[in-house]
């Protein structure tokens, strides 16, 4: 089991080198694109041009190139914005970084008890008025765009009914935490429910298809064999065995949204999340910027992946020993 | 224990009546379809859903169990009445020790604590002659050959003392060696418990060495009923001697197999009159109406008198 | 010796694990020097319960899997080590049957094309030739021709496995290498399809090698026996003496536990019922792999592997002490 884990994390480390190796080739070696004119700004001249690049060490060899940026983002943590000079790329990210976490953990939790809950139900109400009702609702949810859904929220929250049954929500914007935990959740009910539609929906359908399936697989047909309650039945039995492409789809949801794919949801409430920051580096094309965003969404989609495989051994013996 | 059922609108089953008597292996033979799984699922509640209904009657140590809510089914099932299936790999969850689920069965039957039902799991897994046991009984089910999954069936069948145990095709999925050893230690459970043993199979061969009555059925109808050297020896329906025939025999190389024409039908279409009749090589007008069970302890469901029945069988045992 | 059709000598057949645990890759023996001959016409048997290599035997000998080692003569010229092109010729010579009727035919071709496939891989005439073959052979399998544009999932299992061996024959060849043709069937089509395959032979003068787990089907179909035990050969001999008496003790066991019909005649066998699984294929017992589980198992045994010797009257049995009656 160690040996697995130890496997798999250094495996995962590969896949972090290779990320860093092409999302450097692709934004800093690509030909017509010259850091050095970018930084010298608009209208340097080519003797500017070249002070800058040999200041940055722009002329040196690629891979001199790669370590020299590898060592600013990781190691010094001072590598800077070629668009507002002075302003350092780790620290926007550190800040970013929590808002995101916070909208993300705070959906993750919505849409696994919200999913798993209405997966059951429909699964163990097959057959029956509830069923389809609430695959409806799970498909509606699906097809809606967070983004719109989430310009609609906002609309209802802080339009017309601001004033009256939706006086409670605050205007959007994000309150740390650490300042206040109240004020911290009240901004945030809305675009968590706004996000956690969307996987509630597809969780809910996955997981009554799962258990559709474990329901007639033989080893049900055991348990109710051994007069086991349909309930025990449903919940140690099928869920159990469900579950396991349940978790293995949430480790990589969770890890891309907290990577940044939660960008729409952030933008329109206007969370100064990881997204966010990803959005307005590509639309400045700010290079470094965008190199440490996509290594830190990189690292969380790599990292889930790994939880995922190491969690899948612990809950499927059979993948233990293979 | 007797019963009539008929399951759902294609009639999976068709008027079936047999009886277990105390410490009795009956065997139910016949081939896909035949409604010889379906027969024992229904009467155990096993087969549930709006388009499932089941008529007749089954009686328990005497008492009505047919029709009783599944509280009091499933008291029944598990505790009195246990079951093991035809394919061990997948029978067990996979996701939980081997000990785990028996000490389920026994803790959802009786008072035991977990560790008296971990220590029960233990004895049983011994019981049905797994070496090691008490390292066993922590494995997962992926972890056992399938012989040893099959006894560990076995084992969490019996944790409550059943007295009837159900088998389906418990050994089809078993090599030779292996299931001689299953069918062995299951002949040596029933001596020493006394239980009796429902046997649904497809292999005559397998009926023969362990059945002490014989059930065959064809397309959801029982075709004979009766001890295992009547139905063996003195066959009476053209569908027995149509099986008899088709195996191969260990003993003798005959020149041919006899066979029955055509493919076993479905419930979904099963002619009216005699089931058997479009595949009968002594279909006659009399087919047309379907046959009732005749017989007093040896019956079957075939209009041939007795004397051509005789004569027939004669013919085929002299060709073959 | 004209009248050998296939030559399989010291066929050996690893594959390469990866051990869970262990680390590293290991090999496990699937097959492990087996040699016998074929004779034009006749039925070699093969049998053995799941996971005795019989099964990958059949592939090798097809050139499905390439050998290890060891080498597989067909009509006299090797087979081992040929290319694709080169083993085309002898590729419409023999033919595999399959298990699994449901598997082995492409659900979204019409049964005529897939009789027809092999015909036209190989170039066998025009359209009106090829059709008028196919018919030939449904006639010849006891299938209605009027069925020829039916979908394979139409069919019942004993019919689908006609249509398998339909396609086999479409390009007549000597050998047919059957894989268990009929442990998915029911009885009574069991004994259609054997039956079938016995009219078959007798009419175009069939060689088969039969592959089967059921000792009874086996002894009804073969001229010769062939028993196969964690990968190799432990006896063979013709098929009468070899069922009424057995020399090696696993076949011994083997034919006293299978089921017999209760027909009145007194049991000849005592019955033997050997203890413990099949070991691990990675893990092959030291000299005689059965002697775990051989109830006269000695020392010698332990030790030393047996190898397949004559003993008389066409039989060889690899056991240093072979039961004696």
């Amino acid at each position: 089991m160690l040996g697995f884990i130890i496997r798999r994390l250094i495996s995962a480390i590969l896949v972090m080198f290779s990320i860093s190796v092409l999302v450097f080739l692709i934004f800093f070696a690509t030909p017509g694109v010259d850091p050095a004119a970018r930084i010298a700004g608009r209208s340097a001249s080519p003797a500017i041009i070249a002070q800058v690049r040999h200041a940055f060490g722009l002329d040196r060899p690629l891979p001199i190139r790669w370590a020299l940026m590898m060592d600013h983002l990781f190691i010094k943590q001072d590598l800077s914005s070629y668009v507002n000079i002075g302003s350092r790329v780790v620290p926007q990210i550190t800040q970013a970084a929590p808002v995101t976490l916070s909208l993300v953990a705070g959906a993750a939790v919505i849409w696994m008890v919200i999913g798993v809950t209405g997966g059951v139900i429909a699964a163990a109400n097959r057959g029956k008025f509830i069923d389809p009702v609430i695959m409806f609702i799970g498909i509606a949810a699906v097809s809606v765009p967070a983004y719109w859904l989430g310009e609609v929220v906002n609309l209802i929250t802080q339009g017309g009914l601001h004033h009256s049954i939706f006086a409670w929500v605050p205007p959007s914007g994000y309150v740390p935490i650490t300042q206040s935990p109240g004020q911290w959740a009240l901004h945030l009910i809305m675009p968590w429910l706004t996000l956690a539609a969307l996987y509630a929906g597809i969780y809910a359908r996955v997981l009554r298809a799962e258990l559709v399936n474990a329901l007639n697989e033989d080893y049900v047909r055991t348990a109710r064999a051994k007069g086991l309650s349909e309930r025990r039945i449903l919940i140690r039995h099928a869920l159990r065995c469900s579950l396991i492409p349940i978790v293995s789809l949430f480790g990589l949801d969770f890890g891309a949204l907290i990577g940044g794919a939660a960008l729409l949801t952030e933008v329109v409430f206007g969370l100064p999340g990881v997204g966010l920051l990803t959005y307005t580096s590509l639309q400045n094309l700010d290079l470094p910027v965008i190199m440490g965003a996509v290594m830190y969404g990189a690292f969380f989609v790599v990292l889930a992946n790994a939880v995922v495989d190491i969690a899948y051994a612990f809950l499927d013996p059979r993948v233990r020993i293979a | 224990m007797s019963f009539a059922t008929r399951a759902g609108v294609v009639r999976a089953v068709d008027g079936l009546s047999m009886s277990v008597g105390r410490g009795e292996t009956v065997g139910i033979v016949g081939e896909s379809g035949s409604g010889k799984s379906v027969s024992m699922y229904s009467i155990l509640g096993l087969l549930r859903g709006p388009n499932v209904s089941i008529e007749g009657r089954v009686r328990f140590n005497g008492q009505d169990i047919l029709g009783r809510p599944d509280r009091e089914l499933r008291a029944l099932r598990g505790k009195d009445i246990a079951m093991i299936f035809q394919d061990p790999m997948t029978a067990l969850t996979p996701v939980y020790t081997v000990g785990w689920q028996i000490a389920e069965q026994i803790r959802q039957h009786t008072d035991l604590t977990k560790r008296q039902a971990h220590q029960r799991a233990i004895d049983l897994l011994a019981e049905v002659a797994i070496p090691d046991p008490s390292r066993r009984v922590n494995q997962y089910p992926h972890e056992f050959s399938g012989g040893m999954r099959q006894r560990a069936m076995i084992a969490m069948a019996l944790s409550c003392e059943p007295s009837l145990l159900i088998a389906d095709e418990p050994t089809t999925a078993l090599d030779v060696t292996t299931q001689a050893q299953i069918l062995e230690l299951l002949a040596e459970l029933q001596e020493r418990r006394g239980s009796s043993i429902v046997l649904i199979t497809h292999d005559m061969g397998v009926i023969s060495e362990v059945a002490d009555r014989v059930v065959v059925m064809y397309a959801g109808r029982p075709a004979e009923i009766g001890t295992r050297q009547e139905v063996i020896r003195e066959a009476r329906h053209p569908y027995t001697w149509g099986l008899l025939g088709a195996v191969p025999r260990l003993d003798s190389k005959r020149a041919r197999l006899v066979t029955i024409p055509g493919n076993p039908i479905s419930p979904l279409d099963v002619p009216p009159g005699c089931a058997f009749a479009p595949r009968c090589t002594y279909r006659h007008d009399r087919c047309s109406d379907r046959p009732p069970m005749r017989g007093t302890d040896h019956l079957d469901a075939c209009w041939l008198d007795d004397a051509e029945k005789e004569q027939r069988r004669a013919e085929i045992e002299e060709a073959s | 010796m004209s009248d050998v059709i296939l030559r399989v000598d010291n066929v050996t057949k690893n594959f390469s694990v990866r051990r869970p645990g262990r680390g590293g890759r290991s090999q496990i023996q699937a097959v492990g020097g087996v040699s016998f001959e074929i004779r034009r016409g006749e039925t070699l048997g093969i049998v053995g319960e799941s996971g005795c290599g019989k099964s990958t035997l059949a592939r090798c000998i097809v050139q499905l899997l390439p050998v290890t080692s060891g080498t597989v003569e067909f009509n006299g010229s090797p087979l081992t080590g040929l290319s694709r092109r080169q083993l085309r010729p002898h590729r419409r010579e023999m033919q595999l049957v399959f298990q699994d009727p449901f598997a082995s035919l492409n659900p979204r071709r019409t049964v005529a094309d897939i009789v027809a496939e092999p015909l036209r891989v190989h170039r066998f005439g025009t359209r009106s030739e090829i059709e008028a073959r196919v018919r030939e052979l449904f006639t010849l399998v006891g299938l209605d021709v009027n069925s020829l544009v039916r979908y394979p999932h139409e069919f019942s299992g004993g019919q689908r496995q006609r249509i398998g061996i339909a396609r086999s024959l479409a390009l007549n060849p000597q050998l047919v290498v059957a894989d268990e043709p009929v442990s998915a069937l029911d009885v009574s089509v069991q004994a259609q399809v054997l039956n079938l395959m016995a009219e078959l032979q007798e009419k175009l003068g069939l060689t088969y090698l039969f592959i089967a787990h059921d000792l009874g089907v086996v002894r009804h179909v073969s001229d010769r026996v062939g028993v196969m035990y964690l990968g190799e050969l432990v006896e063979m001999g013709p098929a009468d003496p070899l069922y009424d008496a057995p020399l090696h003790p696993y076949t011994e066991a083997l034919l006293s536990v299978a089921p017999e019909l209760d027909d009145g005649r007194a049991r000849t066998r005592e019955r033997i019922v050997i203890s413990g699984d099949v070991p691990d294929p990675a893990d092959k017992p030291s000299g005689c792999a059965f002697h775990p589980r051989c109830p006269v198992a000695q020392d010698r045994c332990r030790i030393e592997k047996p190898s397949l010797i004559h003993a008389g009257d066409g039989r060889l049995v690899a056991c240093h002490f072979p039961r004696r009656r």
